[in-house]
């Protein structure tokens, strides 16, 4: 059974549709990349199924829940995290309270304004933990801000797998990474995304090829192929839209 | 021991509040606290809002005179035996009113932060401010509303006839309320009133509302605001339309900013550095708005993070001994810094009191007196030279006392 499943989904933005009709199960458990070619939509996609932007029409289910109308907050309280492209997190705070932070709702504290956060030792276990998980328990106390790109990288992921997710959303967590860094990175994710539902918009096919389950091939708004990496990079379709990119020793 | 030690910062706030009295006890003096005991407060709550949630207000003086306005009406229902309770709960009569308040005007003002919020917010300052002229039976119209403290049941003997006695009952609320709103910044909302102030959007993919987040900072903050508002009626034991209007949301911002957003104790410096402005430069001029002005500006362009970050610039220094490195450039450059701004000033008085002699610094001055122009220019143009020459030293001072001596490579 599906986890989560888009039905006929569009997006238009005023007269520009970049969602056109996408239809797709993601599988409980499995790591499922979706590539396509830049301006493919694939980022849109990421944020109408995290709820940043609405769906024109369409439907989104998560464990056969519609979530297509719910705020992000309501749709994350469900189980679903994601990372974002560009690095997002909470700078003026430091490294183990941007962890803190988004361990609170799913540890049940969520508008408290009567308990001490320095008291909740078990809260604190959880995000120094977490913080060893990514690599930065030695940096706890640095402002996020002042972190280097690909420890911030870091952080990024940290946030989204603190609440402990069933589904993990990454959007290019290795972008503008080193070559080491983002070999680095991909260990870090599949170490934390072990037995969880991964979804990853990535564009190192390397990496796709190698953490995938299953790929999605999204180009101009319609999923053209879902399957798996073997039988993808045979696709005759997707190597017109690559126009021969996707490398025969990837 | 260890508790003594977690806890010295808070004996300390406690005894100097309740020390002050014996070291300055002139009326001038006790009624100076009275007003920073105030300002403390309301800074504070101001700062819920900019400095931890992010949002910038320009009608936080709605709360504070709402607050103020609800306590000198429990005070007259006092007077007239309606109701019967000691008059050291007016502030928290004031809070709750606060508090009301935010949660009603909160629950559509805080949907965004930004722009629009701070929009609303001065939409509603003045709404709120024409109102009071306009709903004469509960804001009294122009001449406010007075009551008296006098009339409550006295507190062990004590029936609130001075403004020391006062001072008491203030210093015991500013205590109180300091503790519970920094206690606020501990918890999981006040944690992240932070998170949204840095990333609201983030905040929403971790599972919480920005916006409800913003709504519980905005009614603490009215509470404590309405707290303030609370202490300034028993103290003055009246209150009028100016106490919520654009002009008290203004002084408000302009505290918490100069004392320093950043960090909690800021709002206090500057609660405490613009209360003595404001009672003391203006016994000695008219002019002191120019001058708290031109402190505003100032502080803005070079100590963006206010007084309160100043004194932790000085953190890695202190922590290497190297402080008093810093003693003698500090000096070379304040020295003149000092004399210029005397000269300054005496030139701003001079053009202001045309051809009138004054006195100013022991010294008599008068505009029409080409010796004291010159004089006053020279010290000005001299000190400058002498800032000019001395600003590299000190850089140099700086960065040295701001270099970290062992290389343990913690930086990034």
């Amino acid at each position: 059974m599906s986890i989560l499943s888009l039905k006929n989904v569009w997006k238009k933005f005023g007269e520009t549709e970049i969602i056109r009709g996408v239809s797709l199960d993601v599988e409980r458990g499995e790591k499922h990349a979706i590539i396509g070619p830049n301006g493919a939509g694939k980022s849109t996609l990421f944020h109408l199924i995290s709820g940043k932007h609405t769906v024109s029409s369409g439907e989104i289910t998560f464990n056969n829940q519609a979530i297509h109308n719910l705020p992000p907050y309501e749709i994350n309280r469900l189980g679903l995290a994601r990372s974002f492209q560009v690095t997002n997190i909470f700078p003026r705070l430091n490294v183990f309270e941007n962890v803190r932070c988004a361990l609170l709702w799913s540890n049940n504290y969520r508008y408290s304004f009567w308990h001490l956060l320095g008291r909740q030792h078990k809260l604190n276990e959880e995000a120094m933990h977490v913080l060893e998980q990514i690599g930065l328990h030695d940096k706890a106390k640095f402002p996020a801000a002042e972190l280097a790109y690909a420890q911030q990288r870091a952080l990024e992921l940290g946030i989204a797998i603190a609440s402990g997710a069933e589904v993990i959303m990454l959007d290019e967590p290795v972008a503008g990474m080193s070559h080491s860094e983002a070999e680095n990175a991909v260990s870090l994710i599949r170490k934390i995304t072990e037995g969880k539902t991964l979804i990853m918009v990535e564009h190192d096919m390397n990496i796709v090829f190698d953490v995938a389950d299953r790929i999605s091939v999204l180009v101009y708004g319609e999923i053209i192929a879902t399957d798996i990496p073997k039988q993808i990079r045979g696709n005759a379709r997707v190597q017109e839209a690559y126009l021969g990119e996707v490398p025969a020793d990837a | 021991m260890a508790v003594a030690k977690k806890f010295s910062v808070w004996i300390c706030y406690l005894l100097v509040l309740l020390l002050l009295p014996q070291f300055f006890d002139t009326v001038l003096a006790i009624s100076i606290f009275n007003q920073m005991a105030i300002a403390i407060v309301f800074a504070l709550s101001y700062n819920m809002l900019l400095g931890q949630g992010g949002m910038l207000s320009f009608g936080h003086a709605v709360y504070y005179g709402l607050g103020g306005f609800l306590a000198v009406h429990a005070l007259l229902l006092i007077e007239d035996e309606i109701v019967h309770f000691s008059i050291i709960w007016i502030p928290l009569v004031g809070g709750v009113f606060g508090l009301l308040a935010g949660i009603f005007i909160g629950s559509f003002s805080t949907r965004k932060a930004g722009t629009v919020f701070a929009m609303i917010s001065l939409g509603i300052g003045e709404l709120i401010a024409a109102s009071s002229l306009i709903f004469v039976g509960f804001f009294g119209g122009e001449a406010g509303v007075s009551g008296d403290r006098t009339f409550g049941p006295p507190l062990f003997g004590v029936e609130f006839f001075q403004d020391i006695e006062i001072y008491y009952v203030a210093a015991a609320w500013v205590f109180i309320a300091t503790v519970f709103m920094y206690l606020f910044t501990q918890t999981p909302a006040g944690r992240m009133a932070n998170a949204v102030r840095d990333n609201p959007e983030r905040a929403e993919f971790i599972g919480y509302s920005a916006r409800y987040v913003r709504f519980i900072s905005f009614c603490a903050a009215g509470f404590f605001a309405g707290i303030a508002g609370g202490l300034f009626a028993l103290n003055y034991e009246f209150i009028t339309e100016e106490n919520l209007n654009a002009i008290t949301s203004g002084r408000v911002l302009l505290m918490a900013y100069i004392g320093g957003l950043g960090y909690f104790i800021g709002p206090i410096i500057g609660a405490v550095v613009l209360t003595l402005m404001n009672s003391l430069l203006s016994n000695y001029t008219e002019l002191w708005m120019l001058y708290l002005g031109i402190m505003f500006v100032l502080t803005v362009m070079f100590l963006p993070r206010g007084f309160a970050g100043f004194i932790m610039m000085h953190q890695v220094a202190w922590i290497q001994g190297k402080l008093k490195n810093l003693l003698v450039p500090y000096l070379k450059t304040g020295v003149p810094g000092l004399l210029f701004s005397a000269a300054a000033v005496a030139m701003i008085e001079m053009s202001h009191h045309e051809g009138e002699a004054f006195e100013y610094l022991g010294f008599t001055l008068n505009s029409h007196s080409p010796v004291a122009w010159i004089i006053t220019a020279g010290i000005a143009g001299v000190s400058v030279y002498l800032i000019r020459r001395s600003i590299p030293q000190l850089q140099e001072a700086w960065e040295e006392a701001n270099t970290i001596n062992d290389a343990d490579g913690d930086q990034p």
